[in-house]
């Protein structure tokens, strides 16, 4: 496992040195702010509203970096040309998308951590209590992000970077719209839309099962059983795509 | 004892799914062999990087195998044993000098932190590149880049060491320095593949070649013995009087007997020496002529 924690570190050490987490905290800062002075528009509303600007930002970020970082964390080692030197050290191609995965998990985990502490600092000032709610939910941003990240890498190791961003942010919203889907293929009288929303309900994520953020904002209740079986349904789905791109990536020719 | 060897390679690449298939290397067999220099020849297309890249397993050939050190895959265990240096110089270029080469050397090697620390000292010393140990690769130049992917390639002490073009693109003084680098690499008892349009610093530093002709092998065997079979010509050179002159003769046999003539005339015998062709001369007149008069061209 060290070749995987040393391709990881250098992953996380290159997206950092990139400075795009820069950019994201500003954009974080900038939503949480922006969240307090609409929150003034109305003193009991502050909080939801606080909570809510502050979880999308959460998770707008985690998803761009999985997406954006994620489409172009092997197609750029291509392009670069410098696989040809990794590739031929004594490490396997698993254990190079491992490591690249590893890496860039650390960054979304980073970003996450950090605006967390950020939206629970606006919390306590806005003497919000923080409940193990608040936690579940950024946990659940961090599973999608981890599905989204495991498709972005499956599509890179055979596509453009601009058709890699393309296609999973189809999925990514096609994976909230499963639910609908599925609702409006039943009450469908067509035939062929209620194939192809099947189709969608199985042959696609359901992004809409890590999203527990209104959870936060509603204090509804959290089940453990309901967050179980979520995490095995995320992994389930990374370790799908993960297979997927080492069955591409396994004989693909660096010529 | 050969290192590696490499029997009946063939590889075919496609430029579209729709595309011809085109075969880039055809049944080509040759040999590493231990403890010497093998220079790797070829026209432009010819097919030396694929070869490179097959050998390194960054590319799948479609059929043939390869031997390693006596082994049929390229493990880790074998990977170990090699140091590889690509043809453009393509590395991280967010690190510094040091950290690239920790980089390596972590995945490589199972040095300890100060053991691999003291070697990358080492490195950076011997490749004079120690006073940029700090700064990041982007602002290094083309020939710093190629002394430390040089130093990369060493980072775990490799058997074998194949660098794809490693001169090209520098100025005399730093093809002067990593030729030299080259040569001491070999004297440490390293074996060294590399590939090179430069072949005057290819007949230099090279005992060996495998030279390459459209995919297929062309020549495999000692520098040496392409150049003296084409060289049946020795020179004298001598004085006569005050008068230089020159005579051309065809074998030893004729060196002696000229040279009693000569001396039983009171001639002073200046140089004996044998009128080689050199490699270049060798390369246009076989490798490449040949292909120019089939209408194709290798500019």
């Amino acid at each position: 496992m060290k070749p995987v924690w040393i391709i990881a570190k250098n992953t996380y050490r290159e997206i950092i040195r990139d400075r795009i987490i820069y950019a994201l905290f500003v954009f974080a800062i900038i939503m949480v702010g922006a969240a307090l002075a609409l929150g003034q528009l109305s003193f009991s509303e502050q909080a939801r509203i606080s909570a809510n600007f502050g979880m999308a930002a959460i998770h707008i970020s985690a998803i761009i970096i999985a997406i954006f970082v994620g489409s172009s964390l092997v197609s750029k080692e291509i392009d670069k040309k410098t696989i040809l030197s990794i590739l031929t050290r004594p490490l396997s191609r698993l254990q190079f998308l491992l490591g690249k995965s590893l890496g860039l998990i650390l960054i979304i985990l980073t970003v996450i951590v950090g605006l967390s502490f950020i939206q629970a600092f606006v919390f306590w000032g806005l003497k919000v209590p923080i409940t193990p709610a608040f936690f579940v939910s950024i946990y659940g941003i961090l599973l999608e992000s981890l599905v989204l990240l495991g498709i972005a890498l499956m599509f890179s190791t055979f596509s453009s970077s601009f058709l890699v961003v393309s296609f999973t942010i189809g999925i990514f919203l096609i994976g909230h719209w499963v639910e609908n889907l599925n609702f409006l293929a039943k009450k469908s009288s067509s035939e062929l839309f209620s194939i192809f929303a099947k189709l969608s309900v199985y042959g696609f994520p359901n992004l809409e099962k890590f999203n527990w953020r209104d959870v936060v904002l509603y204090n509804d209740d959290l089940r453990l059983d309901e967050i179980v079986m979520s995490t095995l349904y995320g992994l389930g789905w990374w370790i799908l795509f993960l297979f997927l791109t080492m069955m591409f990536f396994r004989k693909k020719d660096f010529a | 004892m050969n290192l590696v060897e490499v029997h009946n390679l063939t590889k075919s690449f496609k430029r579209h799914f729709w595309s011809e298939t085109k075969k880039v290397i055809d049944e080509l067999s040759f040999d590493i062999p231990s403890g010497v220099i093998t220079g790797f020849l070829g026209a432009n297309g010819a097919g030396k990087t694929t070869t490179m890249k097959c050998v390194l397993g960054l590319i799948f050939p479609d059929s043939g195998d390869i031997t390693y050190f006596g082994k049929k895959s390229l493990t880790t265990e074998i990977k170990k044993k090699i140091g590889f240096l690509p043809e453009q110089p393509y590395f991280y270029s967010y690190l510094t000098g040091v950290e690239f080469l920790k980089f390596y050397g972590e995945i490589s090697t199972k040095l300890t932190r100060r053991d691999l620390l003291l070697r990358i000292d080492y490195l950076l010393k011997k490749v004079d590149l120690y006073h940029a140990k700090d700064k990041a690769l982007r602002q290094y130049s083309k020939g710093m880049l190629q002394k430390i992917g040089f130093a990369q390639a060493l980072i775990h002490e490799p058997e074998l060491l194949i660098l794809d073009e490693p001169l090209s693109g520098l100025d005399p003084d730093g093809r002067h320095y990593l030729n030299e680098l080259i040569k001491e690499t070999a004297k440490e008892g390293r074996s060294v593949f590399f590939s090179s349009h430069l072949l005057h610093d290819t007949e230099k530093l090279c005992e060996n070649l495998v030279i390459l002709k459209d995919g297929r092998l062309f020549y495999q065997g000692p520098t040496r013995n392409i150049l003296d079979n084409l060289n049946a010509k020795y020179r004298i050179s001598f004085l006569r009087g005050h008068q230089q002159e020159t005579i051309f003769v065809n074998n030893q046999d004729e060196i002696q007997s000229h040279l009693k003539d000569l001396l039983s005339q009171d001639c002073i015998i200046e140089e004996v020496e044998q009128d080689r062709i050199t490699l270049e001369e060798y390369f246009v007149k076989n490798v490449l002529e040949k292909k120019n008069e089939a209408g194709l061209d290798h500019s």
